[in-house]
């Protein structure tokens, strides 16, 4: 992970002073340098100091060298160590090497440590009869445990943790204390004597305190069918038997969710640890090291045929999320429970995850059966991050616990910190400062009122973690997302960036006038320079400096917003557009069609997402959405991976944009005569058609060889695939983010990027 | 306002007309008995307790099934006297009047505002008449203004707590889609009909109960934009609850089908009355006494925990509910 400079192998005096930065803290760092020194018979100190590490080392030469390399060869393996400074020091008179006191006046530089599944030593210990953490929920060390979450204020001390209030017996003091221990300063650490504990509690029913009692009492109603709220890392989970077809409909009927997919958590005993979960689903090398990795993310694979897995946890789809155990709780209960178990976050759709044990009871007391509890705090929630392996790489599509707070390097640097407050839905926040810039965990969709005060805390952690004030406010450019509006009441200046250039900046941070990109920016709608709903736009040049060069045919929406949850309205536009009969409209729509004519609620669009919608729907696979995305998200499992493309035709508007048209789509997605998969598959063949012919467009106009892909559109993998290969085989460069989200979750990274970029041109 | 020239939505009740008023017409006219939020003001003319207040009409098109402009024009003004906490008495009338309009028109809309007025207990005691060149008008606008003797029981924006109940009279929404359908010619007008009536009856009886503080007529922007206008004024949070707010099916189905919120749709004749939490029921079971109030509710309730116009729906969740804007914008990702 680390990396030594190569300035490093010059300096060598007989004593030394080092700053370390990057990602030190909360991962065992100074324990592992004091180590390191002792084993070199080095004297000195080290300690944490406003978020870096500061070392101060002396003796023999050599020994101060291969201090200097194993410091970064053999660093923890969740430190991503960076050397910041390194001096020469006056040797001082000092025997032996000290952890010292934290420093924490001045300026920092400081990192937050994301919450780190649990590691091997631990499991070792959480699975060993003898241990006294013996199947204790909340073992953890400096390698694994929570962080994000339970950290109230920085320095990452376990007094500015939501362990503060749990007085360490004898015992962990001890090895809190003992440099040699690997816990020593494990800021969390906790063993049953003085430690959290789990509580299980059935309405109506006294409380059952104590962790084996509670445990036992979740398995024993997991097994008779009940549907659990369990208490995790970063907010609750409801979880129920993932076999039987009962509990998953009773949940889905309980949480008004009728088809969106269900997470499922399985077994991952130490020894054979993916067993389970590829009984389950195929997975790649690339999905399997995800799945194990520390952040344990939910991993959209493809299911297995004739699993144990009830239909109803994916309904009509062919992959589902998978996530392996991330704390010592949740081994106990799957290991328990012998098999896997849905785990879907405990919220109100759209809202974010729950956090609170009274919240919890108190809005989701209909839902769930009973409730898992324990007594440590949850400072901030932190839902499970999603990613999805598309075109042969992992893309992270959530944020979230284990990837939160996500920290990027911003190819320029800010005079002055900024808050980016994203979009609409699946939202998230980035603060920026410096060449840095941190993105927050999924918050949710913005129109609800949890969503607000989470987003507002995030505001408010964020700078208060990192010591940073924002001095200005970057939004979207839509006058109706709650972020724009929130924008306007801050009372600091704010820059709208218009939604499809930050889509733009996601995809190729880095083009420049010199090398200039055309990015494919494909989404469900965002508000577009003329006023209109952009969606389908190529977008030519480099942060900063956009303008639209191909887009795809306009239409209107009947019924606005709805459109979004009803994928027969798109299909209902483009027939009338094309003067076409649809025998699927609802039997009122005469009104609709009325209004949609006299332009009543009927917005402008040319967005992608909603040529997918109306295929759902013209296909018959999708005419209502119970979730966001839904009609896509069928249309693409139903869908043959090798059909022909159908050639779209491509003309330049009066104003000289150059236009693809849908129109020849609809006849062969009405058509009977071929099957709904091999229709689907050459609907999604011919868009990627679509890029390849407006690629082309504009490197025979403009030269550009760098093709950017971005937008919710990219989440979908047959259509991304097919988009690459026809790019790569006619020799484009191709720009797909993976770290930053391609969906909205990403677009407060974009926000960044055409802010600066707007600072450096003006 | 950061707009050069007047938009459409500079009219329709939310966010845009309230920075126009705000900027360009409270600024100038600024003076103690200027009230931009009130529906009605008092005056002070040798002691005694009069109520005066003053609307315009442009209605599209004149004659909407359940109305016209004639009675609007008489129940607008009266139903904001009304809702302030009085009893009209003297409407004045002008007309301007587009070239070209049917006279057999203008005789039938001045016929039901003669009549409106007799039922509300108004007299009009002046009008001017002005024609307006063909293209210069939309047909007929016309304004009135209004004044009324103040009710003992003195209620105001002011006196609104922390915890007082909402009730609203009776469905809402139905004036917006009636006077739309009839405007779109959807020729589907079915047993839709506006709302547009006097409130009088409502506003009496809600003004006998003695936990009264406030009342409005959810005109331009609906139900919503009321609420909006509550919690500017008073800082506290406002929580509705989407299953008691009474919406006829029709307008919900026609609302579902275009797209629309029928919260954010105007009303001509109900009230929404903002009582103690105690004088709730009471007030409920005499509005419901009412052939005006028959379907009235009690629809959400004031706390000082938060600052939002919250909805809480079906589903157990809480939905923001902005204020209005120009027409609203999909925000669909």
């Amino acid at each position: 992970m680390a990396a030594a400079p190569e300035s490093v192998q010059r300096v060598a005096p007989a004593a030394m002073r080092l700053h370390i930065g990057g990602q030190v803290q909360g991962v065992g760092f100074r324990p592992f340098v004091y180590q390191l020194a002792q084993a070199l018979q080095l004297n000195g100190w080290v300690r944490n100091s406003l978020g870096r590490v500061e070392i101060h080392v002396q003796g023999r030469q050599d020994a101060l060298q291969t201090f200097m390399r194993r410091l970064f060869e053999q660093a923890p393996a969740q430190a991503r160590a960076q050397l910041d400074n390194c001096v020469a020091a006056l040797p001082q008179d000092m025997r032996g090497f000290r952890i010292r006191a934290s420093v924490d006046r001045g300026e920092r530089s400081i990192h937050i440590p994301t919450d780190l599944g649990i590691c091997s030593g631990c499991q070792a210990e959480l699975e060993d009869p003898g241990d006294r953490r013996y199947h204790y929920p909340f073992i953890n060390c400096t390698q694994c445990g929570p962080r994000y979450t339970l950290i109230r204020a920085l320095p990452y001390d376990r007094v500015n943790t939501t362990m503060n209030s749990f007085a360490l017996c004898g015992a962990c003091a001890a090895e809190y204390r003992d440099p040699g221990d690997r816990r020593f300063h494990a800021e969390p650490v906790a063993c049953p004597a003085c430690g959290p504990e789990l509580s299980f509690h059935r309405a109506g029913l006294p409380y059952l305190r104590g962790n084996s009692v509670a445990l036992a009492a979740s398995i024993e109603a997991l097994h008779a069918g009940a549907i659990i709220a369990v208490k995790g890392i970063g907010g609750y989970h409801l979880m129920c038997d993932a076999r039987s077809d009962r509990a998953v409909r009773l949940l889905r009927a309980r949480k008004h969710r009728p088809d969106k997919p269900l997470a499922v958590l399985c077994p991952a005993p130490p020894m054979r640890p993916l067993h389970h979960a590829s009984r389950l689903v195929w997975l790649s090398r690339d999905e399997a090291a995800l799945l194990l990795s520390p952040q344990r993310p939910i991993v959209l694979a493809q299911q297995k045929a004739g699993t144990e897995l009830s239909a109803e946890i994916a309904p009509g789809l062919q992959e589902v999320g998978i996530m392996l155990p991330y704390s010592p709780l949740h081994h106990l209960l799957l290991n328990a429970f012998g098999t896997a178990l849905v785990a879907t976050s405990a919220n109100i759709s759209g809202e974010p995850v729950l956090t609170e044990n009274i919240d919890v009871e108190e809005r989701l007391g209909h839902v769930a059966d009973a409730f898992l509890h324990h007594n440590r705090s949850i400072a901030r929630p932190a839902d499970d991050p999603v990613y999805r392996v598309i075109a042969d790489r992992p893309r992270l599509l959530r944020p979230g616990r284990g990837c939160a707070p996500l920290e990027l390097t911003l190819p320029f640097s800010l005079p002055h910190p900024v808050l980016a407050v994203g979009a609409q839905q699946k939202n998230t926040i980035a603060l920026a400062w410096q060449d840095r810039m941190v993105i927050s965990p999924h918050i949710g969709d913005m129109d609800s009122a949890r969503s607000m005060a989470v987003f507002s805390q995030s505001v408010k952690d964020l700078q208060s973690l990192y010591q940073e004030q924002a001095m200005a406010i970057i939004c979207d450019a839509h006058p109706g997302y709650a972020t724009t509006r929130w924008a306007a009441h801050t009372g600091l200046p704010v820059t709208r960036v218009l939604h499809h250039h930050a889509h733009a900046a996601v995809a190729t941070p880095n083009a420049s006038a010199e090398s200039p990109a055309l990015v494919f920016t494909w989404d469900g709608t965002g508000y577009g320079a003329d006023g209109t709903l952009w969606g389908g736009e190529a977008l030519l040049g480099y942060p900063g400096h956009w303008q639209r060069f191909a887009s795809l045919r306009p239409f209107h929406l009947p019924g606005g917003e709805r459109a979004g949850h009803e994928p027969w309205r798109s299909a209902a536009a483009l027939c009338w557009e094309t003067g076409r009969y649809w025998p699927g409209l609802p039997h009122n729509a005469a009104l609709l069609q009325h209004a949609w004519q006299n332009r009543i609620n009927a917005p402008r669009t040319s967005a992608a997402g909603r040529l997918f919608d109306a295929a759902a729907a013209l296909t018959g696979l999708c005419s209502v959405a119970s979730f966001e995305g839904q009609g896509p998200m069928r249309l693409e499992a139903a869908s043959a991976t090798d059909c022909a493309a159908l050639e779209l035709p491509l003309s330049r508007d009066k104003d000289g944009l150059w236009i693809s048209d849908w129109a020849p789509l609809l006849p062969m997605l009405m058509s009977e005569s071929h099957s709904i998969s091999v229709r689907g598959g050459m609907f999604h063949a011919s868009l990627a058609q679509v890029v390849l012919r407006q690629a082309q467009q504009a490197r025979g106009q403009h030269g550009i060889t760098l093709v950017g892909l971005c937008g919710g559109v990219f989440q979908n993998r047959l259509l991304t695939a097919q988009v690459i290969a026809r790019l790569t085989e006619d020799d484009f460069d191709i720009a797909f983010p993976e770290q930053v989200p391609v969906n909205d979750a990403g677009l407060c990274f974009g926000q960044v990027i055409e802010y600066g970029a707007a600072l450096a041109r003006d | 306002m950061q707009d050069t020239h007047i938009s459409l939505a500079h009219g329709n009740g939310g966010r845009f007309m309230r920075e126009l008023i705000d900027e360009i017409f409270a600024r100038h006219l600024a003076n103690p008995g200027l009230d931009v939020q009130a529906d009605a003001v008092p005056l002070a003319v040798n002691g005694s307790e009069l109520l005066f207040t003053t609307d315009g009409f442009t209605v599209q098109p004149l004659e909407f099934p359940g109305g016209n402009i004639g009675t609007l024009a008489v129940h607008g003004t009266c139903n904001d006297l009304a809702v302030a906490g009085s009893t009209p008495r003297y409407l004045s009338l002008n007309a301007f009047i587009e070239e070209g309009l049917e006279i057999a028109t203008l005789d039938r809309i001045i016929r039901s505002l003669a009549e409106a007025a007799r039922d509300s207990g108004v007299q009009v005691v002046a009008g001017d008449t002005k024609v307006l060149r063909r293209g210069e008008g939309g047909g007929l606008y016309l304004a009135t203004t209004g004044i009324g003797i103040r009710h003992p029981h003195h209620i105001g924006i002011n006196r609104i707590c922390s915890g007082d109940v909402l009730l609203v009279s009776g469905p809402v929404g139905d004036h917006g889609i009636a006077v739309m359908l009839a405007r779109e010619a959807f020729g589907l007008h079915g047993e839709l009909q506006s709302d547009a009536a006097s409130v009088l009856p409502l506003t009496r009886t809600a003004l006998d109960c003695a936990g009264l503080h406030f009342m409005r007529d959810p005109t331009r922007g609906g139900l919503a934009t009321v609420c909006h206008e509550l919690q500017r004024a008073t800082g506290f949070g406002i929580t509705l609850e989407q299953t008691q707010i009474p919406v006829r099916d029709a307008v919900q189905s026609v609302c579902d089908m275009l797209g629309y919120d029928p919260l954010y749709l105007a009303c001509e004749g109900r009230v929404v009355a903002v009582v103690s939490a105690d004088d709730a029921d009471p007030l409920l079971q005499s509005w419901r006494a009412l052939p005006q109030g028959e379907a009235a509710a009690i629809i959400g309730r004031l706390s000082q925990l938060h600052t939002h116009v919250l909805l809480k729906t079906a589903l157990g969740g809480e939905r923001i509910l902005e204020e209005l804007e120009d027409d609203p914008l999909p925000r669909i990702c």
